[in-house]
């Protein structure tokens, strides 16, 4: 070592032997402090000041590292960061750069929130067997949030596209700070010996791990535990975790997620009304066409039969009117016959067939007496076979 | 209201429909109530007229409320 006062050094060698020294003797450091002139590059890479009220350390995150931060530092966060010491020789300066980086006292409420987990597992307040079924088609749904927050909105949206008929009734906390959980254990009380509701959604939007906290508290699982109302618990994005997503009858990873599973069962019922009303037509149809197909050809054999029926009706009458017809006319040629026979007894002819005579006027009168017969009178005599002119003498 | 005992109602009746020895006009009159029941159901579930409320009291043993939209 003491070497180095003898010889005389470059910048660079003294650099170089600094780099060595700083980099080979200060890795996997854990350093806490606040954050300032925080600067994220255009390329994914963030360049920031770690200070305390003493001192401050240049550092810098890859971007290979900061997708790994489940938070964007902002000006003032106290953090806790992993890394090792780095010296950019051209510069002349030194900085650590961070591998990870978690918010400060986020190790010591994760251990706690792990401590807290063992216990009620061991409890038996995650079991299975004390998971209440979310009613499909509740009638009242119940949300335990704050009246103010994103989460409420969320829900109230996603329930008036998928279930527009389901009643809400909002229990609104305080979901952060001190009071908050106490709050939140009240309405889940309050909510349950008033039965208020079928099903409850206990949760609110993103935050901190600090920020969801009040969700992880013994008065809320406890409170949780003992309600009767099945309880779906909604607590932040799809990464964040609260203990009563344990405790809860069903988690749901975001309050809109719940709002979804809340409405499902509507949605559901509308597709299979949807369904049956399809098949009820269809079946109608079904039958109206066979019922017409039927009537077709039930028309056609009808109509044949009473055309053949009407056909023989007038096949037989018109026989009929034949038949009386002839009846008639030899009827008529009967009676004809014997009037003539009649008329042919009656006949002058006849007589005059047998020997007699008629004698008339020269105008035809029939001269049947001698006053009708005047002397010197010509008369006009009939026999049989013709007729002779005579004159009357006295 | 009970939605399951209608949506069974409906149910019957789609299998009943689809039954070749029902009657045309028992048909007719199945698909009449097949119709109207779901289309009630439907306009029920579809409307918007749910209630939305909030809770004002933090006594356990009151439900005052008043309504929020």
């Amino acid at each position: 070592m003491h070497d180095l006062f003898q010889n005389e050094l470059t910048v660079s060698e003294l650099t170089s032997l600094v780099k060595r020294t700083l980099e080979e003797g200060f890795y996997g450091l854990k350093v806490t402090g606040e954050i300032s002139n925080f600067r994220p590059s255009s390329t994914g890479h963030w360049f920031f000041t770690l200070k305390d009220a003493k001192a401050q350390l240049s550092a810098v995150m890859f971007k290979g590292s900061t997708w790994k931060v489940n938070f964007t530092p902002s000006e003032g966060d106290k953090v806790t960061i992993t890394g090792n010491l780095d010296v950019y020789a051209a510069r002349g300066t030194y900085q650590i750069k961070c591998d990870s980086m978690e918010k400060a006292g986020q190790g010591e409420i994760l251990a706690l929130l792990e401590a807290r987990k063992r216990l009620y597992a061991n409890k038996g307040y995650f079991d299975e067997s004390l998971k209440k079924p979310i009613p499909s088609q509740p009638l009242r749904l119940g949300v335990v949030t704050s009246a103010t927050g994103a989460a409420l909105q969320d829900i109230l949206n996603v329930l008036n596209r998928r279930a527009p008929s389901l009643d809400i009734l909002v229990l609104p906390t305080v979901v952060q700070g001190e009071n908050s959980a106490i709050s939140i254990a009240n309405r889940i009380m309050q909510a349950n010996s008033l039965l208020l509701c079928d099903v409850l959604i206990v949760g609110r939007g993103g935050g901190s791990l600090e920020d969801l906290l009040p969700f992880s508290e013994d008065i809320v699982l406890e409170a949780m535990h003992e309600s009767e109302i099945p309880i779906i618990s909604a607590v932040g994005h799809e990464i964040d975790w609260a203990l009563s997503d344990y405790v809860a009858d069903l988690r749901a990873p975001t309050p809109s997620a719940a709002a979804e599973l809340v409405s499902q069962g509507y949605l559901d019922l509308r597709q299979t009304i949807k369904a049956y009303k399809a098949e009820i037509k269809k079946a109608m149809e079904y039958r109206l066409t066979l019922a017409t197909h039927q009537l077709g050809k039930l028309e056609v054999r009808q109509i044949h039969a009473i055309i053949d029926n009407r056909e023989y009706l007038l096949a037989n009458a018109s026989q009929n009117l034949i038949n009386a017809g002839q009846q008639k006319i030899r009827e008529t040629q009967a009676r004809y016959q014997s009037a003539t026979r009649e008329l042919q007894a009656l006949s002058p002819l006849a007589i005059l067939h047998r020997g007699y005579a008629t004698v008339q006027s020269e105008s035809g009168t029939l001269i049947k007496s001698k006053e009708q017969a005047t002397i010197g009178k010509v008369v006009r005599l009939t026999f049989i076979d013709g007729q002779r002119t005579a004159e009357i003498k006295e | 209201m009970s939605f399951e005992s209608d949506v069974s109602k409906i149910e019957e009746i789609a299998q009943k429909l689809n039954k070749p020895e029902t009657s045309l006009e028992e048909s007719l009159s199945l698909f009449e109530e097949g119709m109207r029941l779901s289309k009630a159901l439907e306009k029920t579930l579809s409307e918007a007229k749910r209630k939305v409320e909030v809770i004002l009291s933090e006594d356990l043993t009151e439900a005052e409320t008043t309504v929020l939209e």
